[in-house]
């Protein structure tokens, strides 16, 4: 926990755990993704939209990778929460998904992964982009 | 939608907030008493989550002044109609959220020493931050 006048590490975290950031508005979804990570013991912090992920990431400084839908509602999607985070952040990793296949720029982020999530996968994904 | 059952069993806590910088803490904190947290921004989400038919719940934990289109207390009263027997703690404020919060630790499975004060400091050191951000 930092001082009152700098940022602060997310609470309940191990010092040897990487932070995931799961941004998704669907709740069923967000749970699901969050507790699978879970128990692939990382560190997850649960944002319903791209404000409360930026909320999240001005005042922790553990974020590790960032997992966030493309589609949101909200001051902005996941591209542009993607661009502002890589701009602001560049040591964030960013992985992008959807349900929809759609065509962009590879700039702002680092994999995209298709929903509806194969577990496995995203978490094996996610170990390679930590590594 | 598929949600893995818990297979360590833990009771599971609904805990409803708007504000990210005040769930964050509580989920995390409760998590560490032991807790299964599941975390919805509002009521919305919540009733989304309480009408999952696979998804346990055994303590609603919800803000009172909330966004969309009920607060906690519409949310209590969704509760006491569709889930009768749930208990709901409604908390007006982070003070009373956060010894909300403690009272749980106390009767958790995995009670640890914390202080009330810990958590209401980290919180309110938080909130602070973003104030002066704004």
């Amino acid at each position: 926990m930092g001082t009152a006048a700098g940022p602060v590490h997310a609470a309940g975290k191990a010092r040897d755990v990487r932070t995931i950031l799961v941004v998704e508005d669907e709740v069923l979804v967000r749970l699901m993704v969050a507790e699978q990570l879970r128990s692939a013991d990382f560190h997850v912090v649960e944002a319903a939209n791209a404000d409360e992920a930026l909320a999240v990431l001005r005042y922790t400084t553990d974020v590790a990778l960032i997992v966030t839908d493309i589609r949101m509602p909200g001051s902005m999607d996941g591209l542009q929460l993607a661009k502002t985070v890589r701009s602001a952040f560049p040591q964030i990793r960013i992985v992008l998904t959807s349900g929809n296949l759609l065509k962009f720029s590879s700039v702002n982020h680092d994999a995209f992964v298709p929903k509806p999530y194969e577990p496995d996968k995203i978490i094996g994904l996610i170990r390679t982009l930590l590594n | 939608m598929t949600i893995a059952a818990d297979p360590s069993n833990k009771e599971t806590i609904l805990v409803v907030e708007d504000d990210i910088l005040v769930r964050m803490p509580i989920a995390h904190y409760l998590r560490d008493c032991g807790y299964k947290v599941i975390e919805a921004a509002n009521a919305d989400e919540a009733t989304t989550v309480l009408l999952h038919q696979e998804t346990r719940i055994d303590i609603v934990f919800s803000d009172i002044e909330m966004p969309g289109s009920i607060d906690g207390f519409g949310l209590a009263k969704w509760v006491r109609d569709h889930r009768p027997g749930l208990d709901v703690i409604l908390a007006g404020t982070v003070s009373r959220a956060v010894d909300a919060a403690k009272d749980l630790c106390d009767e958790g499975p995995v009670p640890k020493p914390y202080e009330s004060q810990v958590v209401y400091d980290r919180i309110r050191r938080l909130l602070a931050a973003r104030n002066r951000a704004t």
